[in-house]
């Protein structure tokens, strides 16, 4: 079975060998710095350069033994194009918004629309097309930072929370703007060859958010992005939510995606119970991956397999300074314990 | 005729915790209109509206949007009455420093620390985010405070916590400072591996950790 029909049967939940092991991209990227080196394809520059860009994933995939390829690296791609400064970070670190697009929720008239062929956003879409080109069986995910991520890379966070109780209206009016640009960017994405949409949306935690404002603000446009992806193209979904999710209680079942990702301290065990009708994907800690000695990160991603996880993968965004011969060891956990697991009856299970 | 201190104080603490920031306004300058103590406005009034919704945040009705507000009316009150302080109401404070440290610029975690430290009566010095580490030694001398708070969401930044605490130690003034940490990827574990004097993983318990540690000092 080749790399893109194993995640893609994972996250449909159909049979497949054993689960895939990935590593998305985006907010959960896959680069660190050995890749960089392997490849000869090192931060800033990777971002903006869509051979480097296809190279250094393409690394990850052939010499990290992570079962995908992905675009972009960072969260900062929608943002720059819709308006917003963005400093490009350094070889260890990501880029990051500088400057916002907006100072208030009423000057929605002044962002731009994403230009797909122009910037980054065509920076992404030339990598795609380069990826489909050299590795056909490696299914490749397009990353899109989430809408109330993207928001608040648009306008100063503070001034966009509070805005979700005291300005309603105007807020849902970005949130619109923001969901017509995710979706015209996702289509390109999909129409240069993307396999999977991962849609990470960090700054809709619960715990920042609390379940009312999730249930307003997030679940709705989250769920018209993979809607769409899903009826347009027939192109599968995984959400990622940070934090602790066990505070959105059942409202984690009704997001629209195949899958869900969740962070380190909450277990797959836990996350099956919320959401039973999901692929569930995770989560091995990123601190571990980091500092963790190879052999004991292989035995944690064997208690995910054991617990059912339905798709291996890191936690959160891992550090550049991750070594490879962790990431390595994430990989030996699926190679070594992941033939006993029986995907279909895990991600069905419930 | 000007209303009665009690029914103003309400008024503003519930203009706090209600997220009424108009109320606030109105009521602050009602005290200011009828000469009544600015001091007390602010601590049995607003601050302690702002320690109800803290309670509230606690147990989960309000969350990072609700907060946010209360705090903007807490501000906006204390901005009309702070002009209307007597000398004798300075009283000496314990002085913070409070950062995000170098290389994140996500913040929200520690504003909320920085509002509660204002409503539990700290002077808080607010570096911002992103804050060169060596900023926080170099303010915390500036300004005399005894306690460094510092504050990460990411994994990749953490270890800029260990540099602040070798930094100090390097210029052999480590026991002049609590120094404490806190964020989505900090644990007590991390906390007593870099030797931070301690952790916490929420604002309230930020103050609390902050006011025994610096009894401790004091001690």
């Amino acid at each position: 079975m080749n790399e893109k029909t194993r995640l893609l049967n994972a996250l449909r939940g159909d049979a497949a060998d054993r689960p895939p092991f990935i590593c998305p991209g985006g907010m959960m990227n896959m680069a660190v710095t050995e890749l960089m080196d392997a490849a000869e394809s090192w931060w800033p520059e990777a971002h903006s350069d869509p051979e480097k860009m296809a190279r250094l994933t393409l690394a990850a995939n052939r010499v990290g033994g992570i079962e995908n390829t992905g675009v972009p690296f960072c969260m900062t791609v929608e943002a720059e194009a819709m308006g917003a400064q963005v400093d490009l970070g350094a070889l260890g670190n990501e880029p990051r918004v500088t400057e916002y697009a907006i100072e208030r929720l009423d000057q929605i008239e002044r962002l731009q629309n994403i230009d797909p062929g122009k910037g980054r956003a065509r920076v992404c879409i030339d990598a795609i097309r380069i990826l489909k080109k050299e590795a056909p069986q490696t299914p490749v995910i397009a990353n899109l930072t989430g809408p109330v991520s993207l928001a608040s890379s648009l306008i100063e966070p503070m001034v966009y929370y509070k805005g979700l109780i005291t300005d309603r209206e105007n807020s849902h009016k970005l949130m619109e703007f923001v969901n017509e640009n995710l979706i015209r960017f996702g289509d390109a994405l999909v129409e240069a060859g993307a396999d999977v949409i991962c849609i990470a949306d960090p700054s809709a935690s619960g715990e920042i958010l609390g379940k009312k404002s999730f249930a307003e603000f997030a679940i709705p446009y989250i769920n018209r992005l993979v809607t769409h992806f899903r009826e347009k193209h027939g192109i599968p979904s995984i959400v990622h939510i940070c934090g602790d999710v066990r505070c959105l209680g059942n409202l984690l079942s009704e997001i629209a995606a195949e899958s869900i990702s969740v962070d380190a301290m909450v277990s797959i065990k836990t996350l099956k119970e919320l959401a039973p009708a999901k692929v569930s994907m995770g989560n091995v800690s990123t601190y571990l991956l980091e500092k963790g000695e190879p052999d004991d990160i292989t035995k944690h991603g064997e208690r995910c397999l054991r617990g059912g996880v339905g798709i291996l993968s890191p936690a959160c965004g891992i550090s550049p300074r991750t070594p490879l011969v962790n990431i390595r060891g994430l990989a030996r956990a699926i190679l070594e314990g992941g033939s006993t697991v029986n995907t279909r009856q895990d991600t069905k299970a419930g | 005729m000007a209303r009665e201190r009690g029914d103003i104080l309400k008024d503003l603490m519930d203009g706090v915790f209600l997220m009424d920031e108009a109320l606030v306004i109105k009521a602050a300058n009602e005290v200011v209109e009828a000469k009544y103590d600015a001091y007390d406005a602010i601590n049995n009034g607003l601050i302690a509206g702002m320690n109800q919704a803290g309670v509230l945040f606690d147990k989960e009705e309000y969350f990072v949007p609700e907060l946010l507000i209360c705090s903007d009316a807490m501000y906006a009150g204390i901005e009309i009455l702070r002009p209307h302080l007597k000398k004798s109401d300075a009283h000496e404070k314990h002085k913070v420093v409070i950062g995000v440290v170098e290389g994140d610029t996500h913040d929200i975690g520690k504003n909320l620390v920085k509002i509660m430290m204002d409503a539990a009566g700290f002077e808080v010095h607010d570096l911002g985010r992103n804050v060169p580490l060596a900023s926080f030694v170099e303010k915390a001398k500036e300004v005399g405070a005894k306690l460094i708070c510092l504050s990460t969401l990411m994994t990749t930044t953490m270890d800029g916590m260990a540099t602040v605490i070798e930094m100090l130690k390097e210029e052999g003034i480590r026991d002049s400072y609590k120094v404490i940490i806190g964020g989505g990827p900090i644990s007590q574990a991390f906390a007593n591996k870099i030797g931070a004097d301690g952790y916490a993983d929420n604002a309230a318990g930020a103050i609390k950790l902050s006011k025994s540690l610096l009894a401790q000092a004091a001690a």
